[in-house]
């Protein structure tokens, strides 16, 4: 015999470390955001369609099964941003002149405190 | 005398005259608290199979040699100290994601051709005019590239990237890392070589940045973040290029 060894395919590489598990939860938290996207998008053809079935709708989602849904959609949601915003600092270094931002700052410059003020701006204008 | 304290090392081994498949031999070794993995590799070796093959040179973390699995985890065994093991076993793999030779040792041939690939050297188009003196550059330009340029090549970022196990058109995060380290290189005006390189397929979209790379990385080079804003470069190129393509005009 001669020659390289190659090993094997590895098809459940995502359960080798806990970093590409970490990985794969932070990815498939994306579907929940996208199907929150449908959700919304729905919202907005129903209010298109009138009060009545703007209502029905709302009515609808404020079911057990649908209330059950959101919270599940939230803590997705949730954590798919703050897995990014602690990525962003690692892919958008900002420099002040020869030293770096720590990452925490640099998260909430550029995540945390973007997020914070779109959401209460969003809070005051639905209460107002 | 009291009887010296022993550790078992589970040795991956292969030949590829005599083995069709690799094996694990088993090795006890003699455990002293200040010895590191690739100390006692070295003392089989030596005292009881001449045969083990692997890796290694200046045994402080410099030379990114010595770069195995250590109970799955990519490590440089000159950084592995048998203390944080004792008093179990440890299993010695070669690094994942490459083709092994002989027991330990990988082919890094494919790695070489990405490496070359990127262009990492300074590249400039006034190579052989000196008259204008060195080419300058402030702290603050250093600081955009140092972090990049502490990779010492030993492979550990590979064999944690789940992309360089399954696509060979992804040059891996060593590679683009020590591309971009040139690309951020104020003397540098080699960056649209470069990216020739990059945008071609999977070569550096390839990445999903699983981070693991950086994680792994003995000398902090956080390759998967150089990947991002590699990224971020090359997406510019790509449309800069859509608009105005090379050659157009001329």
């Amino acid at each position: 015999m001669s020659g390289q060894y190659h090993r094997p395919h590895r098809w459940a590489w995502f359960l080798e470390r806990p970093g590409y598990m970490r990985f794969m939860v932070r990815e498939l938290t994306s579907f929940f955001v996208g199907g929150y996207l449908v959700v919304f998008l729905i919202t907005l053809a129903r209010l298109g369609g009138g009060e009545a079935a703007f209502a029905e709708w709302v009515a609808a989602l404020a079911s057990p099964g649908w209330m059950a849904a959101h919270i599940v959609a939230l803590v997705a949601a949730v954590w798919h941003a703050v897995t990014w915003f602690a990525a962003v600092p690692q892919a958008m270094p900002i420099y002040l002149g020869e030293e770096r931002l720590p990452a925490p700052i640099a998260a909430i410059v550029m995540g945390y405190g973007p997020w914070l003020t779109v959401t209460a701006v969003i809070v005051w204008w639905v209460l107002r | 005398m009291p009887a010296q304290d022993t550790m078992t090392l589970e040795i991956f081994r292969y030949h590829p005259e005599t083995d069709s498949e690799p094996r694990f031999q088993s090795f006890e070794v003699p455990y002293n608290e200040d010895w590191v993995v690739l100390d006692a590799m070295n003392w089989i070796k030596d005292h009881v199979d001449g045969s083990l093959t692997h890796r290694w040179s200046c045994r402080m973390g410099v030379c990114g040699s010595c770069g195995m699995m250590v109970n799955g985890e990519p490590k440089l065994t000159c950084a592995a100290f048998l203390k944080d093991y004792y008093p179990f076993s440890i299993k010695v793999e070669p690094l994942v994601n490459f083709a092994v030779e002989r027991d330990l040792v990988v082919s890094l041939d494919g790695f070489m051709e990405k490496l070359q690939a990127v262009k990492p050297y300074i590249v400039r188009d006034d190579v052989n005019d000196t008259s204008g003196g060195e080419y300058m550059q402030t702290p603050a330009q250093l600081a955009q590239y140092k972090q990049y340029s502490m990779c010492i090549n030993c492979m550990l970022c590979y064999a944690a990237c789940p992309v360089a196990g399954h696509e060979d058109e992804f040059l891996g995060p060593a590679a683009l890392a020590l591309g971009h380290r040139y690309n951020k290189d104020s003397r540098d005006q080699g960056q649209s070589e470069r990216l020739d390189v990059m945008l071609m397929g999977e070569a550096i979209w390839g990445c999903t940045f699983v981070g693991e790379c950086t994680e792994v990385c003995p000398k902090h080079v956080d390759p998967a973040g150089a990947i991002q804003q590699a990224k971020a470069g090359a997406a510019q190129e790509y449309f800069k290029r859509f608009v105005a393509p090379k050659g157009a005009g001329a």
